[in-house]
């Protein structure tokens, strides 16, 4: 286990090795980044089965007396910042955390990456950039699994900022398209305004604690030394940098645009793991929130609008691939929500059971965009004929997000809806179980209108035949679909040593896995509503919308325009942004350079040429003035002596 | 062996003499061969660059203090002025600093082709005025050295420069060495009666000197009162931050860059802004450092302003030189801020963010100076998808813009890192503005990427040609640090800490 760090170094050595002979090497260098992050997931493996078995009090490991985790925590000296041994000098460390909440994300992050790797294989055949791509897979992996092994909040910090520029480099790849390059652009500002507010926690952490190592900090959350005050502030501050990166409202305008970027960098990076990781965020930091209840509500708040205002937005869009991004905004936010109403497990279970389910319906869209060349889902219909497997595989997912039972989805979103259900204001489980139904009824009007409805002809694009995906691709959405159908079953508690993933994730006390048994007929009933309502409406048109949308056609328009968020930012950075700047840039030249500067040589200048014209050469001028002066002097020593 | 303590004792000497003489000799290379004096040139600042390296490596940070030391007897009393040499734990990076910037300015500079022998005469003289100020500890060779290092900066802009029509106002290149000359000028004479101040106050006590050493112990015994440092300070912390781009005193700076040649730029904001934060350091914190606590709430709130004054500015320029002089004013900012922490994470801060914005800037000027020659243009609105053409160059240019932005991995990180952590615990409100200003980096560089480098081809700039092996070279070698610094900057942090660690005990 004391390995686990090379799971990241794999992928860390794999970039520069890409970049520097992966054009002329066979795969052009994609098999170096594939061999590094499968390597990773063969060593998380031996990592999972050596936290399973050490021995407490041996190779750094104990039980956190903060969290009542079993932790163990290896690390080395990275920096110092001022004298050691000096007040308020402090060791930075690059050093790692294992236990269940790391090992999670380090599983699911190396599988999904390996996947996508091998899925792009495909996908990307013949880009002019292929060693590229490559390359900042192989860099995006090694940040995102550093965030989630990283034992201190400044390592988490870095690793965080890298995967952010990981995030911008891919999404603007195809950067001859001005999309593409304004939206990775947003992308990465949008996100550091988060992480502005991010940074700042931690140095309030170590201004309060005096310390970065996130251990001190839960320690000092557990007894006392840091004042709830400073928690909430601490905890609402990081939060603003969860909320960047998992895109939280109202910071989500970044993620539908990040759509530009390839479709398996959606997959893995825009749904399944780097914008899970704010979630991750807020789990990891747990224990300050709990220091602060008003941090945790703050968090259920957000999460909550967050949710519904993106499912809405989704079910008025025509993108496919945006109708899966704002499902993902939606999904988010149920796990903020299921965070913030103390369903730490339900959060994390939701964060991988979506993260299956999402990348799988992102290669499944990849699948169909590489086919057809198409994205509008008005131009699509009845693709299943042509497409099968890939039907197959996106109903699949789509079902298990929708949360139609015995899926994946249905098992984590069912905790979720049971965390809020318990520990929260009515009023949250009704809203929450709204966003439910509005899950299912845009996933279903996705799966149906694509690959189930009457296939459309406008749209004849497409040089080629359609087909289904290519084995490379096939083989990833294959095993990712074993996952989205049969990953809640791991929540069970089976017979045997394995006590299903609420124990293994215990926070606190421990959360086994339990069903509220109304909630869970409900939702259900709910879903399986959803889905045949939208049958009837997208596939046996027996239902037509017109009316209703005759009938609520300003509201309407208002969801497809995003609630006018985006507008609202552009006016702010055209109108105040742009203005300051560029009233700065004008005072800097008119004021600072041609008052401040030029006005005192100008009138230097203009006193010499003023003060030229009395130096005449004349001699009975210089004695007129002598004389006056004279007079002068007189007088006043006369007043004087007056 | 005995060679190698012959070095170790003279290598301070060495490294002020090496490029005084080598622009000395160079007035006797061949006009008719322009390529010797660059060849001559690249010999004396290889030998800088050995001998900055030795000094660095040699410099024992479990010791700590001045090391290296020197001195060589001139004027007894009443003057006491002697050359007086050594280096600490600060002055040793910014040392290495030189080196690397005088050498790589030199090796870009083969693209000087008018009167290149009076080039490089002027450059080499400058580099070893900034050597002389960052190892000397006497007063009257600082002020020396000091005026040495600027004085050639006039002919540098106004022979070699560049003049530009930028539709509503024209800055000539005789405007720019003008200004930047008569600014840098009126700062050296406020440091000038700084210096004397102190004199004539050591002289009253009873033990006239210009070294700096005993007037630190004089400062530190309680010879010079609380008042008089209280108005000694301002002078040096205006005259030396007149260099360092202290907002107000900033905007000869950005007009400098956009006149200067290529090699004067890179040793303009990579290393002479540097020697302002440096004396702000060496001379008005060591040697009044009650006046420096009175004002550092002003110098930090200056620095503020620099950051996001010049991150503003930055994003509506249209000239890359401007882009990159406006965020030099910013990235400034941060170091005028850190020192002004006068806490030991925050000044360590500030120092390493001098190192790692010097290669940084420098490399950005290499490249800026690498397109201009080419396309003979630097309108950002005007340049397009460079990276058809120009793909080395967008590459390095993309590594500086991240630095820039203080992504993590890279110099500007850990050293922008340090300085917030300072200045958190000291003037919260301001690191709060600090850290959103790192944000405002981000819009005005991304902006330049896309803009400039990304996007695509235009047939106009079809033309150009990609980096020459000597400009990759020089751009490769500085991205290399910037990326060693960023990953391990402990080789450089351990020497500064305990340089910093000793400056603050008085405080």
């Amino acid at each position: 286990m004391e390995w686990a760090w090379l799971i990241p170094v794999f992928s860390f050595v794999a970039f520069p090795l890409i970049v520097l002979f992966g054009k002329p090497l066979p795969g052009k260098g994609a098999p170096i980044a594939i061999l590094a992050i499968g390597g990773g997931f063969v060593l998380f493996w031996v990592a999972l089965l050596g936290y399973l078995n050490v021995v407490p009090g041996v190779n750094n490991c104990f039980t956190s007396s903060a969290t009542g985790v079993f932790t163990c925590d290896y690390r080395i000296s990275w920096f110092h910042a001022g004298l050691p041994g000096l007040e308020d000098s402090v060791e930075l460390a690059w050093g790692m955390i294992i236990d269940p909440l790391a090992l999670v994300m380090l599983g699911m992050v190396t599988f999904v990456a390996l996947m996508v790797q091998i899925y792009s294989l495909g996908y990307m055949k013949g880009d002019p950039r292929f060693s590229w791509y490559y390359a900042y897979h192989a860099l995006f992996a090694a940040a995102m699994l550093t965030l989630a092994l990283a034992d201190n909040f400044l390592l988490l910090y870095v690793a965080w900022e890298l995967v952010g520029v990981c995030s911008y480099l891919l999404i603007g790849f195809w950067y001859e398209r001005p999309a593409a390059r304004n939206a990775a652009k947003k992308a990465f500002i949008v996100t550091r305004l988060g992480d502005v507010g991010m940074l700042l926690g931690i140095l309030l952490l170590w201004r309060e604690v005096g310390s970065f190592s996130m251990l001190d900090a839960f320690e000092a959350a557990h007894n006392g030394v840091l004042n709830q005050g400073a928690a909430t502030a601490a905890g609402l501050l990081l939060f603003l940098g969860a909320m960047g990166k998992s895109a939280q409202f109202p910071f989500h305008v970044w993620l539908p645009d990040a759509m530009e970027g390839p479709t398996p960098v959606s997959a893995l990076i825009h749904a399944a793991t780097m914008v899970a990781a704010g979630v991750y965020l807020v789990a990891r930091a747990y224990p300050i929130f709990m220091a602060s209840g008003d941090a945790l509500l703050v968090v259920a708040v957000i999460g909550l609008i967050t949710a519904l205002l993106a499912s809405t937005i989704a079910l008025a869009s025509t993108d496919l691939k945006r109708i899966l991004a704002y499902s993902t905004i939606s999904h988010l936010g149920l796990m903020m929500l299921s965070l913030g109403a103390l369903g730490y497990t339900a959060a994390l279970f939701h964060l991988m059971a979506h993260g299956f389910s999402k990348a799988l319906l992102f290669l499944g869209a990849g699948s169909v965009l590489h086919s057809t060349e198409e994205q509008d889902i008005r131009n699509m219909g009845g693709l299943r004929k042509p497409m099968p497997l890939t039907a197959f595989l996106f109903s699949l997912g789509a079902l298990s997000l929708g949360g139609i039972p015995i899926l994946a989805g249905f098992w984590s979103k069912d905790e979720v809806l049971s965390a809020v259900s318990h520990n929260m204001n009515p009023i949250f489980i009704v809203l929450a179980l709204f966003t439910a139904l509005l899950s299912a009824l845009y996933m279903a009007r996705a799966m149906f209108v694509v690959f189930f409805g009457p296939a459309r002809t406008h749209g004849h694009r497409h040089s080629h035949p359609i087909h289904d995906a290519q084995l490379s691709m096939a083989a990833p959405m294959l095993l990712l679909g074993v996952l989205a159908a049969g990953f809640g079953l791991i929540s069970f508690n089976w017979p045997g040593s394995y006590q299903g993933i609420g124990s293994f994730l215990f926070f606190k006390e421990h959360e086994g896995f339990h069903i509220t048994w109304w909630i869970a007929i409900v939702s259900t009933l709910l879903a399986l509503a959803a889905f045949f309502a939208a049958y009837l409406v997208y596939v046996r048109q027996r239902i037509s919308l017109e009316g209703a949308r005759t009938a609520f056609a300003p509201l309407i328009r208002v969801v497809e325009n995003k609630y006018y968020m985006d507008h609202l930012y552009q006016w702010l950075v055209d109108r105040v942004v742009l203005v300051a700047s560029a009233a700065i840039a004008l005072v800097d030249r008119a004021v600072v350079n041609d008052v401040g500067v030029n006005g005192p040589a100008e009138v230097v200048g203009r006193v010499g040429i003023a003060m030229r014209r009395h130096v005449t050469g004349h001699l009975y001028s210089y004695a007129l003035v002598m004389t006056l002066g004279l007079i002068g002097l007189a007088i006043f020593w006369w007043l004087r002596a007056g | 062996m005995d060679f190698f303590t012959a070095i170790e004792q003279s290598a301070l000497f060495l490294i002020v003499l090496a490029p005084i003489a080598g622009a000395l000799l160079t007035m006797f290379t061949s006009r008719e061969r322009p390529q010797d004096a660059w060849h001559f040139a690249i010999l004396v600042s290889a030998i800088t660059l050995a001998l900055s390296i030795f000094i660095f490596v040699q410099y024992d940070f479990r010791a700590g203090g001045y090391q290296l030391t020197h001195i060589f007897r001139w004027l007894g009393y009443p003057l006491d002025i002697n050359l007086s040499l050594g280096v600490d734990g600060i002055a040793a990076p910014l040392v290495l600093l030189n080196g690397i910037i005088l050498f790589g300015g030199v090796l870009v500079a083969q693209t000087i082709k008018r009167r290149s022998r009076d080039f490089f005469v002027l450059l080499l003289a400058l580099g070893g005025g900034v050597f002389g100020v960052f190892v000397v500890r006497d007063l009257f060779f600082l002020f020396f050295f000091y005026e040495l290092a600027v004085l050639p900066m006039y002919l540098l802009i106004g022979v070699w420069g560049s003049s530009t029509d930028f539709g509503t106002f024209r800055r000539t290149k005789e405007y720019g060495a003008m200004k930047l000359m008569l600014f840098l000028v009126a700062g050296s004479v406020l440091i000038w009666v700084g210096i004397l101040a102190l004199y004539v106050q050591a002289w009253k006590a009873g033990a006239p000197t210009f070294d700096m050493s005993t007037l630190a112990e004089m400062a530190q015994r309680g010879d010079f009162s609380e008042g008089l440092q209280r108005w000694v300070f301002p002078l040096f912390m205006i005259g030396f931050g007149v260099l360092a781009g202290l907002w107000p005193f900033h905007t000869w700076s950005p007009d400098g860059h956009v006149a200067a040649p290529t090699a004067v730029s890179m040793l303009h904001a990579g290393v002479l802004m540097k020697l302002g934060a440096y004396g702000i350091i060496r001379v008005g914190m060591e040697l009044t450092p009650a006046g420096a606590e009175a004002w550092m709430p002003v110098l930090i709130g200056l620095g503020t302003v620099n950051v996001l004054y010049g991150a503003f500015s930055a994003m509506s320029q249209g000239d890359l030189k401007y882009v990159i002089g406006y965020s030099s004013v910013s990235h400034m900012g941060y170091v005028i801020m850190g020192i002004a922490t006068l806490h030991p994470i925050g000044v360590g801060g500030a120092v390493l963010q001098m190192f790692s914005h010097g290669i940084m800037t420098a490399l950005m000027f290499v490249l800026v100076g690498a397109i201009y020659d080419r396309a003979h243009i630097r309108d950002i609105n005007v340049l397009n998808g460079l990276v058809k053409r120009m793909g080395a160059a967008t590459f390095f240019f993309a590594i500086a813009g991240l630095a820039s932005l203080g992504l993590p991995g890279l110099s500007g990180f850990v050293a922008e890192f340090m300085v917030f952590t300072g200045a958190f615990k000291e003037y919260l409100p301001l690191a709060v503005l600090a850290v959103a200003g790192a944000a405002v980096t981000a819009v005005y560089i991304l902006r330049l990427l896309a803009r400039s480098f990304f996007g695509e081809a235009d047939p106009r700039w079809a033309h150009l040609t990609d980096l020459s092996p000597v400009e990759k070279g020089v751009a490769g070698a500085f991205v290399l640090i910037l990326i060693a610094v960023g990953v391990w900057p402990e080789p450089l942090l351990r020497v500064i800490n305990t340089g910093v660690a000793s400056l603050l005990k008085v405080f």
